[in-house]
C-alpha cells in the first residue's frame, strides 16, 4: 500500500482511540441504567467488605443470637446456623473473603496474562517461544492439582487461595491476548503504523492494546466471579478459607443441611454471590460496549 | 512451509515443555510433599516400618533420580502403584477415563453446540430484548453454585419425579446412558452460561467488522452473513477456547462424579486429594499435561487452516 | 431459517434422551438379591491390606478365617469358623493348637490346575500369616501380631534386607503339624491373640493364586467364603454371586435371648441365604438416602442430617416411613470420640489447665448438634458393652461447669485465659469435623481461651501428629476387637506416636498397671484393673472425651435377619430377602 493510504488508516484508527475514548466510555456508562446499578452494587459490596475488614460492621458475627437452625424470621432475616449464629451476619462477613479473593485473583491473573500475552504476541520469535513454553507448562497442570500442591507448601488460608487461583487463571487470558495480538498485528492499521515508523511500545500500547482491551475487561469480570465460585469448590475439598465465614463454607455446610430442610444458609450465601456475580458480569458487558473502539457510535 | 514439517517442529518443541512440566511436578510433589508412611501404613505404623517404606518407594533416592523417574513416567505411563489402594495407577486411569468421558464429552458437545447456536441467534438480535434477556439468563445460570444444581437436580428430577437414576453407573454402551443423562444435563446448565457469553462477544466483534457491512450492502441475507462470514471468522477464538478445554475433560467432573457415583477420574482425583495419595495426583497431572500438549499442537495447526494470515513459521 | 432446523433437531434428540431415561430400571424380583451400600472407596481385595472397615467387609465376603464372631450373641463371642473347634491352649498360655475343618475348598479359579479349587489345608494359614509378616509387602495388619509369634519377627527382620523373601523357611511359632493341624507358639502371653484370627488380615489365601496373579492379586479374590467376586474393579458397584462350591454351613443356633426368633426361624438353613449380592459405593449422603427411599438399597445407616425427617424425638420411626414397611434399629458402637492434647508441650503438662478445658467443653450441646442427641456422653475412654466400662461412673470433669472451669484455669495460672497463647486445633477436612472444631473454639472462648481451627487431609493430620506439630486435635477411635485393652493402649506411654498413643500421655503408674493387665487372661481381676485404669483415664484428663456413638440403621421390611454389629465381616451370608414382601413394599414407595 502507498504511504498516503497508510497515513490515512493510521490517523483514522488513532483518532478513534484518543483520550476522548475514556470520556465517551464514562458518559455511555452512566447513561446506561443497568451499568449504573451494577456499578452501585459492586461499590456497595466493596464498601461492605472494607467495613467488615475494619470491624465496623458484622464484627460480632460469631455471637449466638438464637437456637440452632432457627428458621428465618423478622428478628433473623436469614435464620441461624448450627451454632445459632446469625446467617445474615455471616453472609455479610463473608463478603470480605469473596471480594478479596475475586479482586486479588483477577488482578494477579490480568497483570501476568496481559503482560506476557501482549509481549509474546507482539514480538513473536524467541520471546514468543519462551512465553508459550512458560504458560504451556503452567496451563497443562490442572488447577485442582496445582491448588493441592500450593496448599501443601503454603498451608491453608487466604494467601494460598489467592496464589493458587491467581497462578492458575492467568493462562487462559494470556492465550487469548496473544491470539488477538497476533491477529491485530497482521491487520492493516498496524502494518500501516509500521510503514510510517512507529516504535514497539507505541504500537503496542496505542494501537494494539485498546483493540484487545475488551477481552481484558470481559475476562476480568469472568475471573472475578470464577474466583468467587471456585472458593466453594475449595471449601468442599476442605482447602478453603479457615476460621472465618465465607460463602464457600456456608454452601458446604448446606450440603448436609438441605436434607433436613435448612435452606436458608444456602439461600443467603447463594443470593449474596448471585447478586455480585450478576452485577459484575453486567458491568463487564457495559464496559465492553463502552470501551470497544469498534463498537463506538454504532447501534 | 509444509504442515507436516510444522507438526514435527511442534513435536520437538514439546520436549522442553514436558521437561519443564515434570520439573514443576517434581518441585511441587517430591520436594514439598507430605510423608507417605502414614498413608501407606495406617494408624499402627512403627519408625522401622516407615524407614522400610521410604526405601521401598525410592524416597531416599537422590533428587535427580526422582526427577528422572517422573520424566520416564510421562513416556512409559508407568506411574507405579497408588499409596492408598495399592492399585496399578495406569490401570486405574484406563478404567476411570471411559466413565469420565461418557459424562464430559456429551456434556461438552451439547453445551458447545447449543452455545454457538444461541450466541449466533442473540447476536443477530443484538441489543433487542431477546439478546439482553439471554445474557441475563446466562449470568443467572452461572451465578448459582454447582452444588445447588446437583443437590436439587438429584432430589427433584431423580427422586421426586423418577425421571432419572438417582446415582450409579454401568459400563458398556448403552447401559451407561440412563445414569449419565442427569449429570450431563447439569453439566450443560453449568457450562452453557459462560460459553454463550464468550461466543456472543466474539460474534459481536465480527458483526461490526467492515466486511459484514460490505456483505450486507451487496444484499446478502442476514442468515448467509451469520453462517458464512461471521461464524467462519469467529472460529479462531472459538476453536482456541474449545480445544484448550478438551484435555481437562479427561479429568472428569469432580463434584458430579462424587454425587452420582460415577467411577471416573474425577472421583479418583477427589479421593486422592483427600488421602494425599501423591503418586495418583502426580500421575493425573502428568497425564493431563501430556494430553494438553498434544491438543495445543492441534490448536496451533488448526489456526493456520482457519486463518491463512497466521503463517507457519 | 437454517438455524431453526438445527435447533429443532437438537430439541428432538434431547427429548428422546429424556424419554429414554424416564424408563429407569425395574428391580429384578425373580431371585434373592441383596442391595448393600458402602460410604467409602473400597481399596482392594487383598486381606493383608484390609485395614479399614469397608475393605475388610468386602474381603470377608470371599475369604474366611479360623475364627469368627457369633452372629447372634452379645457380648461379642468368638466361635470357630474354618477351625473345627476352639483351639487347645497349653497351660502356660503360649501354645495354641487348631484342628482345621476337612473338606473346605477354595473357589474355582484359573489359577488352580483345571480351574478347580483345591482343598484348604493348615499350611495355607502358615503361608497367609507369613504373607502378613512379609517385609516386602508391608501388610497393614502386622501390628496385630508384631512381637507376638515366636520366630516371626526374626524372619521378617532377616528378609527385610534381602531381595527375595523365603517362605519355605520354618518358623518356630507358626507350624502345620499335619494336613489339618495348625500350631501357634507365642513369645509372650497375649490374651487378645484369638481376636486377631477373626480379623480379615489373617484370612486364608492360596499360594497358587497369589503367585499366579502377582501384583494383581488384590483384584482377583479367591477364598473359601460364601460369595464369589470374579474380578475387582473400580466400578461403583460390585456384584458377588453365591459360591457354588461353598461347604455346608448352617445358620448358627447359638444366640442371645433378644435374637431367639431369628435363630428359630432360620434353624438348619444352608448359608448363604441369597443368590446375589450387589454392593454399591456411594460417598455422598444424599444419593444414599434417596436410593434407600426408592428401595434400591436394603438398609442404610441414617445420615446425620436426615435424622429429623426419619426419627421422631422419642427415637421412634417417622410415620411416613413406618407405613412403607421401613423399620429402625439402634445399637451402641464400640468407639470413643475425643479431643487430644499434645503432652510433649509443657503447657499441657499442667493438669489443672486440661481439667479446666474439659469442664468448659459442652458435651451435651455437642451431642445435640452433631449426633442428634443419640450418642452417649463419654465419661472415660472405654465404651459400654465391654469389660472395663463402668456403667454408673460419672466423671468429675464431664458436665459443663463454667464457674469451676474458670477457677481451675485461674489455679492453673491463666486467669481468664491471660498468658495463654492461641491454641491450634487440627481436624480432618470433612464438613462435620470443621463444625466440631468451630464448636470447640466457641466453648473455649467462653473461658477466655483462644483456639484456631485448622483443617487437614487425613494423612496430613497423621503426619502432623507423628511429627508433633499439633497442639490439640479432634479424632475418634473404633474398636479393632472387643477388649478394653484396645482403648486403654491409646494412653500407654511406650505406645507413643507413631504408635496409637498420639497424645503422648505418659504416666508411670498407668503404664505399669496397663502392662500388667495386658498379660492377663480375661478374669475378674483383669476387669478390676481395667476399671482402675479407666478411672485414671478420666480423672487425669489426658484427653477431653466426647461421646460413644450409636448406630442408627434403617431397613426395609423385606430384609430378614439383620442384626446390627460392630464386626460386620461376613454378615451378608446371614441376611435374607422376602421377595413377596419386597414386591408389595416396592409398590408403596
Amino acid at each position: 500500500m502507498s504511504v498516503a493510504v497508510a497515513e490515512k488508516l493510521v490517523s483514522k484508527e488513532s483518532h478513534s482511540q484518543s483520550k476522548s475514548l475514556w470520556n465517551h466510555a464514562w458518559e455511555s456508562l452512566v447513561s446506561d441504567k443497568i451499568a449504573l446499578i451494577s456499578m452501585v452494587i459492586v461499590s456497595i459490596y466493596a464498601i461492605v467488605a472494607i467495613l467488615t475488614v475494619t470491624g465496623v460492621i458484622a464484627a460480632d458475627w460469631s455471637q449466638e443470637v438464637g437456637a440452632s437452625y432457627e428458621a428465618p424470621s423478622a428478628a433473623h432475616i436469614f435464620g441461624t446456623d448450627i451454632f445459632g449464629r446469625s446467617v445474615l451476619l455471616k453472609t455479610i462477613k463473608g463478603t470480605e473473603v469473596a471480594m478479596s479473593v475475586g479482586f486479588v485473583t483477577a488482578i494477579v491473573a490480568v497483570v501476568i496474562g496481559v503482560a506476557l500475552g501482549g509481549v509474546a504476541g507482539y514480538f513473536g520469535g524467541k520471546v514468543d517461544d519462551f512465553i508459550v513454553w512458560f504458560y504451556t507448562m503452567f496451563s497443562s497442570i490442572p488447577n485442582i492439582m496445582l491448588l493441592v500442591a500450593i496448599t501443601f507448601i503454603m498451608g491453608r488460608g487466604l494467601v494460598a487461595v489467592y496464589m493458587a487461583l491467581g497462578l492458575t487463571t492467568w493462562v487462559n487470558l494470556c492465550r487469548l491476548i496473544r491470539a488477538e495480538v497476533i491477529r491485530h498485528k497482521e491487520r492493516e492499521y498496524v502494518q500501516a503504523a509500521t510503514a510510517i515508523g512507529g516504535g514497539h511500545s507505541r504500537k503496542m500500547i496505542k494501537h494494539i492494546l485498546p483493540n484487545v482491551f475488551h477481552i481484558v475487561i470481559i475476562q476480568f469480570s469472568l475471573l472475578f466471579q470464577t474466583a468467587i465460585k471456585s472458593e466453594v469448590i475449595l471449601s468442599y475439598l476442605g482447602l478453603g478459607v479457615q476460621g472465618r465465614p465465607s460463602w464457600g463454607t456456608m454452601i458446604d455446610d448446606a450440603k448436609l443441611e438441605l436434607a433436613r430442610g435448612v435452606w436458608w444458609q444456602l439461600a443467603a450465601a447463594s443470593l449474596a454471590m448471585f447478586v455480585v456475580v450478576l452485577a459484575f458480569n453486567l458491568l463487564g458487558d457495559a464496559l465492553r460496549d463502552a470501551l470497544d473502539p469498534k463498537l463506538k457510535g454504532k447501534s | 512451509m509444509n504442515t507436516w514439517l510444522y507438526v514435527l517442529r511442534k513435536l520437538i518443541y514439546t520436549i522442553p515443555v514436558l521437561l519443564g512440566v515434570c520439573f514443576l511436578i517434581f518441585l511441587l510433589f517430591n520436594v514439598f510433599s507430605p510423608d507417605p508412611a502414614s498413608i501407606i501404613l495406617g494408624k499402627h505404623a512403627t519408625v522401622k516400618q516407615i524407614e522400610e517404606v521410604r526405601n521401598e518407594l525410592g524416597l531416599n533416592k537422590p533428587y535427580f533420580l526422582q526427577y528422572l523417574d517422573i520424566v520416564k513416567s510421562a513416556f512409559t505411563f508407568d506411574f507405579g502403584r497408588s499409596w492408598q489402594t495399592k492399585q496399578d495407577i495406569w490401570d486405574m486411569m484406563k478404567q476411570g477415563a471411559v466413565p469420565s468421558m461418557t459424562l464430559t464429552i456429551p456434556g461438552f458437545m451439547i453445551s458447545t453446540v447449543f452455545a454457538i447456536i444461541i450466541s449466533l441467534v442473540v447476536s443477530f438480535y443484538r441489543g433487542k430484548l431477546l439478546d439482553k434477556g439471554t445474557v441475563i439468563l446466562c449470568v443467572a445460570l452461572m451465578s448459582i453454585p454447582s452444588l445447588a444444581y446437583i443437590l436439587f437436580g438429584q432430589w427433584f428430577f431423580a427422586y421426586k419425579m423418577s425421571w432419572f437414576e438417582i446415582s450409579g453407573y454401568e459400563s458398556g454402551f448403552p447401559y451407561f446412558i440412563p445414569y449419565i443423562i442427569l449429570p450431563v444435563l447439569i453439566w450443560v446448565f453449568l457450562t452453557i452460561g459462560p460459553d454463550v457469553r464468550f461466543f456472543r462477544t466474539i460474534m459481536l466483534d465480527e458483526i461490526y467488522q467492515d466486511y459484514v457491512r460490505t456483505a450486507r450492502a451487496k444484499g446478502l441475507s442476514e442468515t448467509t452473513i451469520l453462517f458464512k462470514h461471521v461464524l467462519k471468522n469467529a472460529m479462531i477464538p472459538i476453536i482456541t477456547y474449545v480445544i484448550i478445554q478438551l484435555p481437562f475433560l479427561i479429568l472428569g467432573a469432580l463434584l458430579l462424579e462424587s454425587f452420582f457415583s460415577i467411577p471416573g477420574l474425577g472421583g479418583i482425583t477427589i479421593s486422592a486429594v483427600y488421602a494425599s495419595d501423591l503418586p495418583v495426583i502426580k500421575a493425573m497431572t502428568v497425564l493431563t499435561a501430556v494430553a494438553y500438549i498434544i491438543f495445543s499442537i492441534i490448536t496451533d495447526v488448526l489456526y493456520t487452516v482457519v486463518d491463512p494470515r497466521v503463517s507457519l513459521k | 431459517m437454517g438455524k431453526l432446523k438445527v435447533f429443532g433437531k437438537l430439541t428432538l434428540v434431547a427429548s428422546m434422551l429424556v424419554s429414554f431415561a424416564a424408563c429407569t430400571k425395574k428391580q429384578n424380583l425373580d431371585e434373592k438379591v441383596l442391595n448393600l451400600v458402602v460410604a467409602s472407596e473400597v481399596k482392594g481385595m487383598d486381606p493383608i491390606y484390609a485395614n479399614d472397615l469397608y475393605s475388610s467387609n468386602e474381603v470377608a465376603r470371599v475369604y474366611e478365617g479360623l475364627l469368627e464372631y457369633e452372629y447372634l450373641k452379645r457380648p461379642y463371642t468368638l466361635a470357630p469358623n474354618l477351625a473345627e473347634s476352639m483351639p487347645e491352649v497349653s497351660a502356660d498360655g503360649l501354645t495354641y493348637t487348631f484342628k482345621i475343618k476337612a473338606g473346605v475348598f477354595f473357589q474355582d479359579d484359573k489359577a488352580f490346575p483345571n480351574g478347580k479349587g483345591r482343598e484348604l489345608v493348615a499350611e495355607d494359614f502358615v503361608y497367609s500369616i507369613k504373607r502378613l509378616a512379609d517385609p516386602k509387602l508391608q501388610g497393614l495388619g502386622w501390628w496385630m501380631i508384631d512381637g507376638k509369634i515366636a520366630g516371626l519377627n526374626e524372619w521378617r527382620d532377616k528378609y527385610s534386607k534381602e531381595d527375595v523373601v523365603d517362605y519355605s523357611e520354618t518358623i518356630e511359632g507358626l507350624k502345620a503339624l499335619d494336613r489339618y493341624t495348625l500350631q501357634f507358639k507365642l513369645s509372650k502371653p497375649f490374651p487378645q491373640f484369638l481376636y486377631s484370627l477373626a480379623m480379615p488380615f489373617t484370612f486364608a489365601v492360596a499360594k497358587e493364586v497369589v503367585e499366579f496373579y502377582g501384583k494383581e492379586f488384590l483384584n482377583h479374590p479367591v477364598g473359601t467364603g460364601p460369595f464369589v467376586l470374579p474380578v475387582f474393579t473400580q466400578e461403583k458397584r460390585l456384584t458377588y454371586t453365591k459360591n457354588p462350591t461353598f461347604r455346608k454351613k448352617t445358620f448358627p443356633s447359638e444366640h442371645s435371648e433378644e435374637f431367639a426368633s431369628i435363630a428359630k426361624e432360620n434353624a438348619g438353613k444352608d448359608l448363604p441365604l441369597v443368590e446375589k449380592l450387589v454392593v454399591n459405593i456411594m460417598k455422598e449422603d444424599q444419593p444414599r438416602w434417596l436410593n434407600f427411599q426408592k428401595g434400591n438399597l436394603d438398609f442404610i445407616s441414617i445420615p446425620k442430617d436426615n435424622f429429623d425427617s426419619a426419627v421422631t424425638p422419642d427415637n421412634g420411626l417417622a410415620d411416613t416411613l413406618a407405613k412403607k414397611g421401613i423399620s429402625l434399629l439402634i445399637s451402641p458402637q464400640l468407639d470413643v470420640t475425643y479431643v487430644a492434647f499434645n503432652h510433649d508441650m509443657d503447657l499441657f503438662k499442667n493438669k489443672k489447665l486440661r481439667q479446666a478445658m474439659a469442664l468448659a467443653y459442652d458435651s451435651k450441646t455437642s451431642n445435640k448438634l452433631f449426633y442428634n442427641n443419640t450418642a452417649m456422653s463419654a465419661q472415660s475412654i472405654v465404651p459400654p458393652g465391654i469389660a472395663g466400662n463402668m456403667p454408673n461412673y460419672v466423671s468429675p470433669f464431664r458436665e459443663r461447669d463454667l464457674e469451676k472451669a474458670k477457677s481451675l484455669l485461674a489455679e492453673a495460672g491463666f486467669a481468664d485465659g491471660k498468658g495463654l497463647p492461641e491454641i491450634t486445633y487440627d481436624c480432618p477436612n470433612s464438613t462435620v469435623s470443621r463444625q466440631q472444631g468451630e464448636f470447640f473454639m466457641k466453648n473455649m472462648a467462653d473461658i477466655g481461651i483462644k483456639v484456631k481451627v485448622i483443617q487437614n487431609t487425613w494423612p496430613e493430620l497423621q503426619k502432623k501428629i507423628d511429627k508433633r506439630q499439633v497442639q490439640m486435635w479432634g479424632i475418634a477411635w473404633g474398636a479393632d476387637y472387643p477388649d478394653a485393652e484396645n482403648f486403654l493402649q491409646l494412653l500407654y506411654g511406650p505406645n507413643r506416636s507413631p504408635g496409637a498413643n498420639g497424645s503422648g500421655f505418659n504416666n508411670p503408674q498407668f503404664n505399669e498397671l496397663f502392662k500388667k493387665a495386658s498379660l492377663m487372661q480375661d478374669t475378674p481381676e483383669r476387669t478390676a484393673i481395667y476399671e482402675k485404669l479407666n478411672r485414671m483415664a478420666s480423672e487425669e484428663v489426658p484427653i477431653i472425651y466426647g461421646v460413644h456413638r450409636q448406630k442408627y440403621t434403617m431397613k426395609h421390611g423385606w430384609l430378614k435377619n439383620y442384626v446390627s454389629t460392630d464386626f460386620d465381616a461376613g454378615q451378608a451370608m446371614y441376611l435374607d430377602v422376602d421377595l413377596t414382601k419386597k414386591a408389595e413394599d416396592l409398590d408403596k414407595l
